[in-house]
């Protein structure tokens, strides 16, 4: 006999019963594709923005910088390093930068802050994300002249313009303070106050002789990888790197630990709120899958009378719940999938709620809901509902298997 | 002691960078350096001793400290506050790029970080910054005699100094005035870079210092609040005394 | 004919049928309550940690205070407007700020330190509750501070340790003097972390001279349910030369950031809710169109289809109401139990910022009334709408066919 073929036969005695169960399934699934689909893509949006913030996916610093960023601590033979990584696999960007803080003064003003110094030959739109949001101006074009990028409400507050020069003092390689002046070539304004009011970009080489570096020394180099999901192999792949043994090499998670958390905490919510509605859908499918179990006592006492074993039974109903789990994951699809793509193209435009300037985890957030599937994903959401069906499966079967043939036969 | 920071090493510089100067015009330079280094010669001194007194007049508040100072050099000076009795005791050391101050309040020596070099020093209308930047002033601007004749019924010589441009300061020019005569200053004014001024330095009170005539009060006037101004007073001035070098060093601080 | 008899009769008769439906019901309206509470205590544990840490709903200010804090910038009449304010049945406590600089060891900070009244600070936020090392504040501890997280790695201190501080006082002289670290807060908002150094508001007005006065002053409703705006604008008119602005005006991001939450919660809710109905219909219709062939032998035997339609109607209210108790008592009490435990995300997310607020790692439910009622009442509607068509059509097949309905 053929277990399958009766299975499947079975549920379609009661269409519409089967067919509004799948149909919860397949709604399962949509709710499961939206919420998983729109998480993916705004963490990874959030990751690749804060990679572009400064510290990049994997970053390769001094070794105790995090605890305390001084700039007495610095790696030496950047320039080696970076070549090195830029060439290997799977990187998109690998970029040497100084970080720091420094009091910034005009004629009129002075005010604390922090900058950035970069090469802007290695400085593009995708790894930068002040270079991306220059709104006057444009960035210097020599890693060693005298210019200086800074936020729109630095300049507000400094009473400056374009052309204007700034002094910035800060301390040096060996402790002293030192100071130097720049021009402003470029001013910015990412949308997040904070980042406006101190942040500034200047050239590396300048910088590097105002702190008494050497040529080839720098705070850290940030390396941008193309998958963000890949930061933790890379990590290991470039601190495997001869040039990498004295140096620190961390990866997103750990150098801007506000985002890891708010990209946790919001999956976390979300994996919780998934499981309960995974558990609600698998009640209604035990719902079904019982009652189908119940109205059939006397068909069940009467193939056991006639020598069924009671394990064909209850493989008999696991198969009937295999089967209904696949009619409700291809419904799922099917009305799922215009959906998604809508989604995945268009997405729902929340910037009339919000705004496009608000900061998660210190990132600035797109505001449009989009959703973007990785496969992992995808095989998740599926394989979980399908577990979760079958499960629901398990009580209704062994019922079936469990009532003796005598009291069955008793129903009418 | 101040004035002696705002002039003598302004000035005394000049000499340096007005003999390095492309000789263009020559005999323009060689005359604008003979009479830079004529003033500076008031104020040059291989070490001082000075007392002062600093009025500061503010919107909240007026106030008023006596202090006595040594310097040595350009690189080294230390004040030290002798009224009122609330600040008797305060020191500030200036070594090179360095400020400490000693607070006799908690026993505590602190090194001025690059956050506080914009700060007022003491509550006065100088900044720690302009502290610390007389001793660069040679190596941060060019000087040219601007005017020279008569105003407001006196022989002056007008000097422009013009930032260089890779200096490191916020300033877009300096001019300072001087009397024809006696190269006494008189008058100092800083611009920002749209040329706008920013403040006022105004030299008053001849008196016999140090065995010269000199000018005994500088007043500092900021520009957007004219109201306000700090004075420093000359009650005394030694040049060229014995002082040892040990005395400018952090730990001279608590001993005293 | 007494249909309630009739109708707890069949629902006693088809027992396990019966059962199996409640049972579905239950579980949905449990599972219903338990969610809802969970995003109820999401938006309000949301707001909770922007205004009990540190801002409080209202906040007072002298005009120009904001744009540029000014020692000399200050709220005249601070007492008496907080006298005021308490009267109305609000909580205010007044603060005076004070920036310089803060030096320990080898390593020195630009801070702002905060001046805090501590009997009224403790009835309006709750800060003190939240120190991670050593103790909050105290009158009796002039010297004692506390500081910021971030403010005591730069500085590279421990509790006991000293710390001396260089500013500027109102007469214009040099404040300095020692401190010591008293306590260590966690993580409450990017300003506190990096330059927050807390004490006794005493001894800030003895060191910087501050006599009398406040810079800001924090207001906190005791009973939350009222019109922010409403409410801002009654205070307004209580201080009529001074800024006053509500939590959402200081901090829009943040406020426009929990409003979207809110939004994509109600999204989520009615998405569940929706799960929920396609279960409940389910539940019912087969209820119902399973035993037309019982319906059908009942029409046989005399009953009037109106009949048939109240019965198949008093069997589900009876059904769902069953349901409906059950799943209050469980959803409620589990519910309960997570709006005191709450569930501990700190493992996976250690500290959690938003728009540069520090937000509790710790998710509580919150068992409202909203979240109580509204699966109730939404099972019930659901229950009794999915009944209607199959009832109707029970009602009206003729007997013999619906003796062989398939």
């Amino acid at each position: 006999m053929n277990l399958n073929k009766l299975a499947w036969r079975n549920i379609w005695r009661r269409r519409r019963r089967t067919m509004i169960t799948a149909f919860s399934i397949g709604f399962g699934v949509m709710l499961a594709v939206t919420f998983t689909g729109s998480g993916d893509y705004t963490y990874t949006n959030m990751i690749d923005t804060g990679a572009s913030m400064g510290m990049g996916h994997v970053t390769v610093e001094p070794v105790g910088y995090h605890l305390k960023p001084t700039l007495d601590k610095r790696l030496r033979k950047v320039d080696a390093m970076r070549e090195r990584i830029a060439a290997m696999d799977g990187v998109s960007d690998a970029t040497v930068r100084i970080t720091g803080q420094a009091m910034f003064a005009s004629a009129r003003k002075s005010v604390g802050g922090a900058f950035i110094a970069v090469d802007p030959a290695f400085e593009r739109e995708g790894n930068n994300l002040l270079l991306r949001s220059i709104v006057e101006g444009s960035i210097f074009s020599d890693r060693a002249e005298r210019g200086i990028v800074i936020g729109s409400r630095l300049a507000q507050k400094l009473k400056v313009r374009i052309g204007k020069k700034i002094v910035f003092t800060t301390t040096d390689a060996n402790g002293e303070i030192v100071s130097d002046i720049a021009r402003i070539t470029g001013i910015f304004t990412t949308g997040i106050d904070m980042v406006d009011g101190i942040m500034a970009l200047l050239p590396i080489a300048s910088v590097q002789k105002t702190l008494n570096y050497a040529p080839d020394e720098a705070t850290l180099i940030a390396v941008l990888i193309r998958d963000q999901r890949h930061a933790e192999a890379m990590r290991d792949a470039v601190a495997g790197l001869p040039e990498a043994s004295d140096a620190a090499v961390l990866t997103w998670k750990k150098s801007q630990p506000d985002l890891a958390g708010v990209i946790a905490f919001d999956k976390a919510g979300n994996y919780i709120s998934q499981f309960l509605v995974g558990l609600l859908i698998a009640v209604g499918i035990l719902n079904t899958m019982l009652m189908s179990v119940l109205e059939r006592t006397r068909e069940f006492g009467v193939m056991m009378a006639v020598g069924m074993a009671p394990g064909t039974l209850f493989r008999l109903v696991m198969v009937e719940s295999f089967w209904l789990s696949i009619v409700g994951l291809i419904l799922g699809v099917i009305i799922t999938a215009p959906w998604y793509y809508y989604l995945y193209s268009t997405g729902i435009d929340f910037s009339g709620a919000f705004g496009n300037d608000f900061s998660y985890g210190g990132v600035l957030v797109d505001p449009v809901f989009k959703a973007r599937l990785f496969k992992e994903s995808v095989m998740a959401i599926l394989g979980g509902l399908f577990t979760l069906a079958l499960l629901a499966g398990i009580y209704p079967a062994w019922r079936a298997g469990s009532e003796p043939p005598v009291e069955s036969l008793k129903t009418i | 002691m101040l004035i002696a920071f705002f002039l003598s090493v302004l000035l005394g510089a000049f000499i340096m960078s007005a003999a390095l100067a492309v000789h263009g015009d020559e005999s323009n330079q060689d005359r604008t350096t003979t009479i830079l280094r004529a003033v500076d010669d008031l104020w040059r001194g291989d070490s001082s001793y000075a007392v002062v007194t600093m009025q500061v007049k503010t919107e909240h508040y007026t106030r008023s400290m006596r202090m006595e100072g040594w310097s040595k050099g350009k690189e080294k000076t230390l004040f030290r506050v002798l009224e009122p009795l609330r600040e008797k005791g305060t020191m500030t050391l200036k070594s090179g790029n360095h400020i400490y101050t000693y607070l006799p309040k908690t026993d505590r020596t602190i090194r001025l970080t690059s956050g506080m070099m914009m700060g007022s020093w003491m509550g006065s209308h100088l900044t720690n910054d302009d502290l610390v930047k007389e001793a660069r002033l040679e190596e941060d601007y060019d000087a040219t005699i601007g005017f020279e004749g008569m105003r407001d019924g006196h022989d002056i010589i007008e000097f422009t100094l013009i930032p260089k441009p890779d200096a490191p300061v916020v300033w877009g020019r300096l001019m300072l005035t001087i009397l024809a005569d006696s190269y006494t200053p008189v008058l100092e004014h800083y611009f920002d870079e749209d040329m706008e001024l920013a403040r006022t330095f105004t030299f008053t009170d001849m008196k016999m210092l140090g065995g010269r005539e000199r000018p005994a009060v500088l007043r500092v006037v900021p520009a957007d609040k004219p109201g306000e101004y700090t004075e420093f007073i000359y009650e005394t001035l030694e040049l060229n005394i014995d002082v040892d070098d040990a005395m400018f060093s952090t730990q001279s601080l608590k001993r005293r | 004919m007494r249909i309630l008899t009739l109708a707890s009769r069949n629902v006693r008769r088809n027992w396990h049928r019966s059962l199996v439906t409640m049972l579905a019901m239950a579980f949905a309206c449990g599972i219903m309550i338990f969610f809802s509470s969970l995003m109820e205590g999401m938006m309000l544990g949301s707001e909770h940690s922007v205004v009990s840490m540190n801002m409080g709903d209202i906040q007072i200010h002298a005009h120009g205070y904001r744009d540029d804090p000014d020692l000399y910038t200050r709220i005249d009449d601070a007492d008496e407007l907080i006298v005021a304010l308490e009267a109305h049945g609000y909580r205010a406590a007044s603060r005076i700020y004070a920036y310089g600089l803060l030096a320990a060891n080898m390593a020195s900070s630009g801070v702002q330190l905060r001046g805090v009244d501590l009997a009224h600070e403790e009835q309006v936020t709750e800060l003190f509750k939240h120190v991670d090392k050593g103790a909050w504040l105290d009158e009796n501890d002039g010297n004692g501070v506390v500081l910021g997280k971030k403010l005591a790695g730069t500085l590279g201190v421990g509790l006991d340790d000293e710390l001396v501080f260089v500013g500027q006082s109102s007469d214009g002289y040099m404040a300095n003097d020692l401190f010591r670290v008293r306590g260590i807060l966690k993580s409450v908002s990017d300003g506190i972390d990096r330059m927050g150094v807390f004490m006794p508001m005493q001894t800030l007005r003895d060191m910087m001279v501050i006599p009398d006065g406040a810079h800001e002053i924090a207001v906190i409703r005791t009973d939350r349910t009222g019109d922010l705006a409403e409410e801002t604008a009654w205070v307004e008119a209580l201080a009529p030369n001074l800024e006053v602005k509500s939590w959402k005006q200081l901090m829009p991001v943040v406020a426009r950031m929990i409003e979207t939450a809110d939004v994509q919660i109600m999204i989520m809710l009615v998405i569940f809710y929706i799960a929920v109905a396609t279960v409940v219909l389910n539940a019912m219709l087969m209820n119902v169109f399973e035993r037309i062939h019982e319906f059908g032998i009942m029409k046989a035997l005399g009953v009037s289809p109106t009949q048939l339609v109240l019965l198949v109607f008093s069997e589900t209210l009876i059904l769902a109401l069953v349901a409906s108790l059950a799943g209050l008592v469980s959803g409620w009490w589990i519910s309960d139990y997570y709006e005191v435990h709450g569930i501990d995300m700190s493992a996976l997310a250690g500290s959690i910022t938003f728009g540069g607020i520090a937000f509790d790692p710790v998710w509580y439910g919150a068992v409202t009334a909203d979240a109580l009622i509204y699966p109730v009442a939404f099972l019930l509607i659901v229950a009794g709408i999915a009944v209607i068509y199959p009832a109707i059509k029970a009602a009206l097949i003729i007997p013999v066919k619906a003796i062989y309905y398939r």
